[in-house]
């Protein structure tokens, strides 16, 4: 109705492209799929027997070097009477359908034709594109191991299988998107975790249907029980020792091809604020941090907005001493405590995102400037009291005290919420705002099971490593609100 | 269904608040559009009035002045400070009550009352008795200290904490329960005030609303010992030449079968702190007979301490919950009030003092 014109319909969509795949495999239809790809070879040989030998390929996706020494050179040299028996390559595969050789091709494979027998080869020659095993940026931990995972699917899994080196770990592929073709690895431990979350997860990951899933991220996305929840209901991981002691306690694993980060489930509202340092510290160390991020959690998502509750409807509640400091900094003040408060948040959040996207080299500038800007000069220009400016400061700071990201960033949004009934309602806007987290948290789930376990649903034993982290060699049973179909962590009783 | 899960939701949120009080219609409370006061000081404005004072503005650096108002009524008082002050005095800070002796002589109950229904004031607000005009003290110091109201607040504060025993500091919450509990006369501490010095004279003993009498120096300080705060850091006996320190005082009280006569033994522990007079404290026969001195000279005044209290018909000690039985009918106030003022007391003290120095020296 609206469109005031009509782009004239030019091209072939991918609908129409994709059933072409599912002609004859033959040479020409393999030509036409790779036409305009500069980077797809056809290569023709002749071996010592006077065989026509196509090699296909596509030149990026390949390891170059492997292709002579495993197939060129050898054809060359070939006095065998097949095109099989010359390759010198393990990873030699027949191919059947064309649909297949296009799946091994963009896979990194080379398509060998026997035009003499109409023969089809694939042999697999993936050129890996890794990085070096690096330290994990997102998790630092002082002692314990410094490995973290990479983009390579095959290295992390790797990772995981020497850290649990048994056959029991079972990994499952699976290939979603039908652009991006990614290689999703689901692992778990049969036998221990619970086989109700293996064929959930089995048909999460069936069930995605989109072009391009390029991360992790992405596929969360698309396995969230609950899309439209602030709250991240999978924990993702670039540390394999974090995703080792998972499994073995009965979770799930997601690998994503091309990405660093691995997907765990299910988890609860608790396990964001567990760090692996929690394992690698004594116990009564452990379970202090650990308190002090439940803490810093609350007070960065309330600090604020009770600042603003008490200084715009209960001053009966401040202590004089306090109310005293409080005066003097707001006594000539333009702004309603609200709106100072919003604007200091909305200003942070600002330099926040900003020290994200310059280039390192800039930050610290950046750093000095928003030091200034937030601190001296709004306190001097009268746009904030001086008590605001140190309230922000400590939500800001306890607002990273939280190890996962993911929830630092979802505390700003909460803050902002319970900033608007605290202005509105005072004390009871921010008791009604807990009430409604506390409700929806209550009612989240990861991977269909209860997401605030072990507090509601209650599960006493779990909460030896809920908000302590008692002693190792008392937890000795597995948590029950993951129901592993082995309880215990020990295999002798002792 | 969804629809009506959150009509039915959204029902019962609004109930809640509403119930509850929580009326999303506030007043304005925003901290620098309102002057919250710290204390009142109300005295007899005659003809039946009350006169309240107050000062502006609390807690800010600016120019203080002293505002005074003749009323009917205590809250009128509050409002009519809102026509003659630029910003709202709002009296959810009040932390000081200061009431005139010749007031409290009259009767307290219906300012008392006023304040705990008032949902905004807190209970843990202090009340005293001023003798004297506390207005003028206030408008001769006003160019001498700033923030005296402040500082006024943190003496209260202070000697209220951790039971520091050197006043008889009483909050709202502690006056209204022995207001209104059977066999309890309520206290209050007395500030003598002058247009220089606003100094603590001792405790006020009041019959049900009205002050009856005062007490001060020795008397004030044995009460501390035997009711208050059963602590007294420092007890300087002048007449005996000592001073006691860390005094802590334990009391047992009590009563034969008909009522007329009380035992009243008070364990008594410290350490002699200083001593000016002509004993030798090394030897021990003379040690023993400054702790009979001082033994006879407390139990004296704590016999007239008492005596005073029957004369008064008070009883702050609240001996008459000593006739309470488990199964049996309590007696009337007016009785106990008869028991009292004619029961024979019988004074005992157990006084276990540290010497100066080692006594084998």
């Amino acid at each position: 109705m609206f469109r005031f014109w009509k782009r004239a319909n030019i091209g072939t969509a991918h609908e129409e492209i994709e059933p072409r795949k599912n002609s004859v495999l033959s040479l020409d239809a393999l030509k036409l799929l790779l036409a305009n790809m500069h980077d797809a070879e056809i290569i023709e040989r002749q071996t010592n027997v006077d065989q026509k030998v196509t090699l296909l390929y596509i030149r990026t996706l390949i390891d170059q070097e492997r292709l002579n020494d495993t197939i060129v050179k050898p054809l060359n040299h070939c006095t065998y009477d097949t095109v099989y028996e010359c390759i010198q390559n393990s990873k030699v595969f027949a191919v059947a359908t064309l649909e297949e050789a296009v799946k091994l091709l963009l896979q990194g494979s080379v398509l060998i034709y026997d035009a003499f027998r109409n023969h089809w080869w694939a042999v697999l020659l993936a050129n890996p594109l890794s990085r070096a095993i690096e330290s994990s940026e997102t998790e630092t931990i002082i002692y314990g191991p410094k490995d973290s995972f990479s983009e390579q699917l095959d290295q992390n899994i790797t990772m995981i299988r020497r850290r649990i080196p048994i056959t029991e770990l079972k990994t499952e592929q699976y290939t979603v998107g039908y652009l991006s073709k990614t290689s999703i690895v689901l692992m778990y431990i049969d036998g221990l975790t619970n086989p109700e979350f293996v064929s959930i997860a089995r048909d999460k990951l069936s069930n995605i249907d989109f072009d391009l899933i390029l991360e992790s991220s992405n596929l969360t996305a698309f396995m969230d029980d609950h899309m439209h929840s602030v709250f991240p209901q999978y924990l993702q991981t670039d540390r394999p020792d974090a995703c080792a002691y998972s499994l073995g306690l009965g979770k799930l694993l997601f690998l994503v091809d091309n990405t660093p980060f691995a997907i765990v489930a299910p988890i609860t509202f608790f396990h964001l604020f567990q760090s692996p340092e929690d394992y690698i510290n004594r116990w009564i160390v452990a379970s202090f941090f650990r308190c002090i991020r439940y803490v810093s959690f609350l007070i960065s998502v309330v600090l604020i907005p009770v600042y603003v509750a008490l200084a715009t409807h209960h001053y009966q509640m401040i202590p004089l001493q306090i109310l005293f400091v409080l005066l003097e900094s707001r006594s000539k003040l333009p702004f309603t405590p609200f709106w100072e408060a919003f604007l200091m948040l909305i200003t942070l959040e600002i330099i926040k995102e900003a020290s994200l996207r310059m280039p390192s080299k800039s930050g610290q500038t950046l750093g000095v400037i928003g030091g200034i800007v937030i601190g001296q000069a709004a306190v001097e220009a009268g746009f904030a009291s001086k008590v605001l400016i140190v309230l922000v400061g400590i939500s800001s700071i306890a607002s990273f005290l939280v190890p996962n990201y993911l929830v630092t960033k979802s505390n700003t949004i909460i803050q902002f919420v319970f900033l608007v009934l605290s202005s509105f309602l005072g004390m009871i806007g921010i008791a009604i705002g807990m009430i409604g987290v506390l409700a929806h948290l209550n009612a989240l789930s990861s991977l269909k099971q209860p997401y605030f376990a072990p507090v509601a649903p209650f599960y006493w034993k779990d909460w030896i490593d809920t908000f302590i982290r008692g002693p190792l060699a008392w937890m000795k049973a597995r948590p029950e609100s993951l129901y592993p179909l082995d309880k215990l962590r020990y295999k002798r009783r002792r | 269904m969804r629809q009506i899960k959150r009509a039915l939701l959204g029902g019962l949120l609004s109930a809640i608040l509403l119930i509850t009080g929580c009326s999303p219609f506030v007043e304005n409370n925003t901290i620098e559009e309102i002057a919250p006061v710290i204390f009142w000081f109300i005295k007899d404005g005659g003809e039946g009035k009350l006169n309240i004072s107050t000062l502006v503005p609390p807690l800010i650096k600016e120019k203080k002045r002293l505002l005074s108002k003749n009323v009917e009524l205590l809250k009128q008082g509050g409002k009519e400070f809102n026509l003659v002050y630029y910003r709202e005095l709002k009296n959810g800070q009040l932390r000081m009550i200061l009431i005139n002796e010749e007031l409290a002589k009259k009767g307290i109950l219906s300012m008392i009352d006023t304040l705990l229904n008032d949902p905004n004031i807190s209970q843990r607000l202090y009340v005293a008795i001023v003798d004297g005009n506390f207005s003028d003290y206030i408008n001769s110091q006003l160019s001498q200290q700033a923030n005296l109201d402040y500082f006024l607040y943190r003496m209260f504060k202070h000697y209220e904490d951790k039971h520091q025993g050197e006043m008889s500091i009483v909050n709202l919450h502690q006056f209204k329960n022995k207001l209104y509990t059977p066999f309890s006369d309520p206290i209050l501490p007395v500030f003598k005030v002058d247009k220089n010095n606003f100094t603590y004279q001792g405790t006020a003993f009041f019959r049900h609303d009205k002050l009856i009498g005062k007490i001060n120096k020795i008397d004030d300080e044995i009460l501390q010992l035997i009711n208050n705060d059963h602590y007294l850091k420092l007890l300087p006996l002048p007449e005996l030449s000592v001073s006691i320190d860390h005094v802590r005082g334990n009391t047992y009280m009590k009563l034969n079968q008909d009522y007329s006569s009380l035992s009243f033994i008070v364990h008594l522990s410290g350490r002699i702190d200083e001593y000016r007079g002509n004993k030798n404290l090394h030897d021990y026969e003379d040690f023993l007979a400054l702790n009979h001195e001082i033994n006879a000279f407390l139990k004296k005044h704590t016999v007239d301490l008492l005596k005073k209290m029957q004369e008064w018909k008070v009883d702050p000690l609240e001996v008459g919950k000593h006739t309470l039985r488990p199964f049996k009918k309590s007696m009337s106030e007016k009785e106990w009030s008869n028991y009292w003022s004619k029961m024979n007391i019988n004074v005992e003290y157990q006084i276990d003092l540290d010497p100066l120095k080692n006594m084998n020296q």
